[in-house]
């Protein structure tokens, strides 16, 4: 890739995904139009779409700048960016249709993305049981952990792509009672994954902090205050609430916030490297992701939903 | 000589954070050298270049490097490596007698200067003074072949690979500071680094080396 | 050269550790107060030499609360904007003044081993930090050879600990050699291809590898930017992620209140009718000075430490200084630095990152299976052109197309060389000879000889490594028989005044405020790089004064 090429093409694609996180997160999406005369079940699925495009937009930018460190040596490396990219585009559509019927295309798209997120494990792990040639167990050192494909990356497409395919679900449910999804209680369910994704995220940050020997303070955040927020919701998915979580729910706001305020920390970290801005080609790649921290919003976006699912039916 | 990295000039990095102020000053202080001799008389300028073109035989169609003057420079400042064989006499004097030592084997050789012979009656004496072969009152007790290691190849290739020609020829990266490296691993090249010619790819090559 | 800009040389001609302030090497044109002792008050102590050894006990002498002054004949630079990407330029680092070479294998020193700046070699160092083996220390009694160190390997392992620490050394989180030890500060940097080479030779061969514990860091650390991977270590770092004494040690110790001054060359240190040392003549600024001190620590590693030592000849101490066993200048060690290479089909480009970031230890902790004393590690190799050059050429006697050829292989190649044990012997030495230095000084003349022992251990690593590369599938492999690196002995460390210099406090048995604190005092050398060593002794030689002056024992 040419120099000024990338350059356009990072620039647009940076400006297209804050566009579409933009036009996910306003408010006005959700504000007047959303009101009682909505089923609940149409509410928490758009507030996963919400979710589920912030994570994406998360993973697009992520995959492009690890995926462009790694050369794009190998072909299946622009999928990552054209499935989150995709799925980007239909969580903006998911926040805005308030139709209680699952869309065909979103449906395709996610479920798409959740294929794409495992295949990608599977690449990730084989790749690094391969370095540097033969295959082989002792390959999952550290120094791969470290700088190899990281395992975990790609699940994070998954989850986008679960979360949306779990929105749509959503919307289907019809009964009039507590709404279930795969047959298990839609809001209980929906905690439990988020759950399992907040740790999981937190286990890469906790790894890759580790690699960065916690040599700031602020870098126990992401390793810290994600698990109490999946502890707290796990509780919330085990427990037959009859009063609001307020704990929770302030917990997964502060988690939200975390993930935005990471990303500011990781965009100072760009500065703070030989060169900072000016050399960014070099700084981007080799400093702190910046995109990665806000995959916890995304997150805390979907325990929140589910937190509103919970909180509407007991029996969710 | 096949061209390895078609169209690579490290010098067209100079103005991008692959380089600092230090780096730019330095290379631009090296390219400023001026092909003529400080050091030496005109008679051993004339040997010593004979050499250099024999022991880095630069090819054709090619800006020159200007090594003699490298090395011209390096005794005009009498700047040393920090350790001498005690087999040699001081560098400066290590040379002046080594020089005047070929000179004296070749006109006994052939009857005429060492800039004027062959290409290959050169490249005989030269390899007959690597061999410790040559000797005589000139050398004064130094052995040929230590002159030869320590001095000739020392001081001529090291002038001729600090010189950004010589880097692009083997795609060395240059300099790099800020800016250093990212894709560590085999086979994996930052697009500030030199591109290499793979066959039945040369223009591929050339065209990333041209719009690095 | 001439017309290579001036200012990037001024610290070599302006002293800058002068009127109160100190160059702070961590910020762009950067100053730091610095409080300054006068030369007709005796400061406590004087140390000539801010390297490994003297940067170090210095920081611990000043952070104990002594009056400290550090002499250097070296410049004291600022990486961030005098260090340039560039072989030639950078020779500014090392000691390049003249110094005789002679012996069967008469050494290379220069920019091969021998810094000259604040900070000594560390701010040329490749940064490979490792510990001894535990049995080294005993080798006399455990392994048969060489000398017994009067330290303890425990003591050692917490002070190896201590220096990690200060240095904050990314290197694996378990290291697969020797007793548990702490997890290292930092993580261990990305590995490079020149690296994985290294390892699937090693997993070929079937015998350990790690990454390469290193004194750069792999994190931010205050000001201090992580590694960026240029490749110009060995030129000095101007990323400042070397953990260099320059941007470590020498900082603290000024902030303590330790004066170092720069461009400083202690010619002879004085002792008066007592026989004790009363301070030390030193050059600076065109003129010979006097700086008296109530103790005089040498700290000029293995060629300056004993050619200070034997300059300061008196009267009454008529073979130098602290040589009343005769010992000074003798069993200097060259750690042996032979490497094999191999071309790859593979596109290396080793000019990439750190030049080591894998090595193997497996032959100083195997004793089975060796002909030979002592043992070696070898790690992977990142040569920079010139220094390739020079290899290709001084080893294979290429030149013409043939070179020119050959180094068009430069970024398909790979190679391993070793750091190997040589073993202590009389005969290698450092005398004075005739010619005199810019200072009007007398210059080393440095004799040197390997011996049977150190030959077998040679042939053994260079047969072992090429195997490796075949293994793996390098074409053209070659060895490169002729070279050696880091320099030890020449003041050696003992429990007997008779066949030692200094005790374990590296205080001189002779001259009881007269100490020496650098590679010269290792009555062995091992097979690994002797800087981690050396800080690890300047700090527990640093607790030791303090606790003997505690005793009043000063």
């Amino acid at each position: 890739m040419r120099t000024n090429d990338g350059l356009i093409a990072a620039t647009l694609g940076a400006l297209a995904v804050v566009a579409g996180a933009a036009a996910i997160t306003r408010k006005s999406a959700f504000g007047s139009a959303v009101g009682r005369r909505h089923q609940p079940t149409v509410i928490a699925a758009r507030r996963l779409n919400r979710a589920s495009g912030l994570i994406a937009a998360s993973t697009l930018l992520d995959s492009g700048i690890e995926h462009y460190r790694g050369a794009f040596h190998n072909r299946a490396m622009i999928a990552p960016l054209v499935v989150s990219a995709l799925t980007l585009a239909v969580s903006a559509h998911g926040t805005r249709d308030a139709r209680p019927v699952a869309h065909r295309l979103r449906d395709s798209v996610y479920a798409g993305a959740a294929l794409t997120g495992l295949i990608g494990t599977g690449f990730h792990l084989y790749n690094i049981g391969k370095r540097p040639g033969r295959f082989s167990w002792k390959n999952y050192s550290w120094q791969n952990l470290f700088y190899a494909s990281p395992i975990l990356a790609p699940s994070a497409v998954a989850l986008a792509g679960l979360l949306g395919y779990y929105s749509e679900r959503l919307r289907e449910s019809r009964s009039t009672g507590a709404p279930r999804v795969f047959g298990l209680p839609a809001g209980r369910a929906l905690a439990a994954l988020t759950a399992a994704g907040l740790v999981a995220t937190a286990g890469e940050a906790g790894l890759l902090h580790f690699r960065g020997a916690y040599h700031d303070p602020f870098m126990y955040v992401p390793v810290t205050v994600p698990p109490i927020a999946a502890a707290l919701l796990a509780e919330t998915a085990a427990s037959r609430p009859r009063k609001p979580r307020r704990l929770a729910r302030w917990w997964l706001r502060l988690t939200t916030l975390i993930g935005f305020v990471g990303a500011g920390f990781h965009i100072f970290g760009v500065h703070r490297e030989m060169g900072g801005w000016r050399n960014w080609r070099q700084n981007v790649l080799n400093g702190p992701p910046i995109p990665a921290p806000s995959s916890f919003s995304g997150l805390a976006l979907a325990g929140l939903a589910a937190l509103g699912l919970i909180e509407e039916h007991p029996h969710a | 000589m096949p061209d390895r990295y078609p169209g690579y000039d490290v010098l067209s990095k100079r103005n991008t954070a692959s380089w600092n102020d230090a780096s730019r000053q330095v290379i631009d202080a090296r390219l400023a050298i001026v092909d003529s001799p400080e050091f030496f008389d005109e008679r051993k300028w004339r040997t010593l270049r004979a050499i250099c073109d024999r022991i880095v035989p630069q090819p054709a169609g090619r800006a020159v490097v200007p090594i003699a003057a490298m090395v011209d420079r390096k005794l005009a400042d009498d700047h040393r490596d920090g350790y001498r064989d005690a087999r040699l006499p001081p560098q400066r004097e290590a040379w002046r007698r080594g020089l005047a030592a070929l000179e004296a084997a070749a006109q006994a050789r052939a009857g005429v200067a060492f800039h004027r012979l062959m290409t290959v009656a050169q490249d005989a004496l030269l390899r007959d003074m690597q061999c410790g072969r040559l000797d005589g009152p000139e050398w004064d007790d130094m052995p040929a072949d230590l002159f030869f290691r320590e001095r000739v190849a020392h001081d001529i290739l090291a002038a001729y690979y600090s010189h950004p020609v010589s880097w692009n020829e083997i795609g060395f990266g240059g300099p790099a500071s800020p800016r250093g490296y990212v894709r560590m691993y085999f086979n994996r090249r930052d697009p500030w680094e030199a591109a290499e010619a793979k066959a039945g790819h040369e223009a591929a090559a050339r065209d990333a080396n041209e719009n690095m | 050269m001439t017309v290579e800009s001036n200012q990037l040389h001024d610290a070599l001609h302006v002293p800058r550790g002068k009127d109160g302030r100190a160059p702070d090497p961590l910020r762009v044109g950067g100053w730091m107060p610095m409080r300054e002792y006068r030369e007709d008050e005796a400061v406590d102590f004087v140390i000539v030499g801010t390297g490994a050894g003297g940067g170090t006990l210095a920081c611990k002498l000043a952070e104990a609360g002594f009056s400290v002054i550090g002499m250097d004949a070296g410049a004291w630079w600022r990486p961030l904007e005098e260090f340039a990407s560039d072989e030639t330029h950078q020779d500014k680092l090392f000691w390049t003044d003249e110094r005789i070479c002679d012996g069967d294998n008469p050494l290379k020193l220069g920019s091969n081993n021998s810094g000259k700046s604040v900070g000594g070699s560390t701010v040329h160092f490749a940064m490979v930090s490792l510990r001894f083996r535990p049995e080294w220390f005993k080798c006399r009694t455990l392994l048969g050879y060489g000398a017994d160190w009067p330290l303890d390997w425990r003591e050692m392992w917490r002070y190896y600990g201590e220096v990690e620490q200060a240095l904050k050394i990314a290197g694996p989180v378990t290291y697969p050699w020797g007793p548990k030890r702490p997890r290292y500060p930092y993580r261990a940097h990305e590995i490079n291809a020149a690296g994985w080479v290294l390892a699937q030779a090693c997993e070929a061969m079937g015998i350990a590898w790690t990454e390469t514990p290193l004194a750069t860091i792999s994190a931010p650390r205050g000001r201090a930017h992580p590694c960026v991977y240029r490749g110009f270590c060995v030129t000095g770092c101007a990323t400042n992620a070397k953990q260099s004494a320059l941007v470590t040690w020498i900082p603290r110790a000024v902030t303590a209140g330790a004066e170092i001054r720069d461009l400083a060359m202690v010619g002879r240190i004085e002792v008066n009718d007592a026989g004790l040392a009363t301070g030390v003549h030193y050059q600076r600024e065109g003129q010979w000075r006097f700086q008296r001190a109530r103790n005089v620590v040498v700290a000029g590693y293995a060629i300056e430490t004993p050619r200070l030592l034997l300059n300061s000849a008196t009267d009454r101490y008529p073979d130098g200084l602290a040589n009343s066993s005769g010992l000074v200048g003798r069993n200097l060690m060259a750690q042996t630095n032979q490497g094999v290479y191999g071309v790859f089909d593979d596109e290396i480009r080793w000019y990439k990152g750190p030049p080591s970031l894998t090595l193997t230890e497996h032959w100083n902790y195997t004793d089975t299976g060796k002909d030979f004393f002592g043992g070696y590690a070898f790690m992977a190799q990142g040569p920079l052109p010139q220094a390739w050059v020079s290899t290709q050429a001084g080893n294979r006697g290429l030149w013409g197309e043939a070179l020119l050829r050959e180094m068009q292989q430069y970024n398909h190649q790979a190679g391993f060389k070793i750091v190997g044990e040589t073993l202590p012997q009389e005969r290698n030495r450092v005398t004075l000879a005739d010619e005199k230095d810019q200072y009007g000084l007398p210059v080393a003349r440095v004799t040197y000889s390997l011996c049977d022992n150190d030959k077998a251990l040679v042939k053994h690593s260079i047969d072992f490594m090429s195997r490796g590369l075949d293994a793996i599938g390098a074409r053209d492999i070659w060895a490169e028989e002729d070279d050696t690196c880091h320099l030890n002995g020449t003041a050696r460390m003992g429990d007997d005044p008779a066949t030692s210099v200094v005790n374990a406090d590296c205080r001189s048995w002779d001259i009881r405020n007269l100490w020496i604190c650098d590679g010269s005092v290792f009555p062995t050398v091992g097979g690994v790089n002797p800087s981690l060593t050396i800080q690890a002794i300047a700090c527990r030689t640093g607790d030791r004064i303090r606790q003997l002056a505690a005793l009043g024992e000063l």
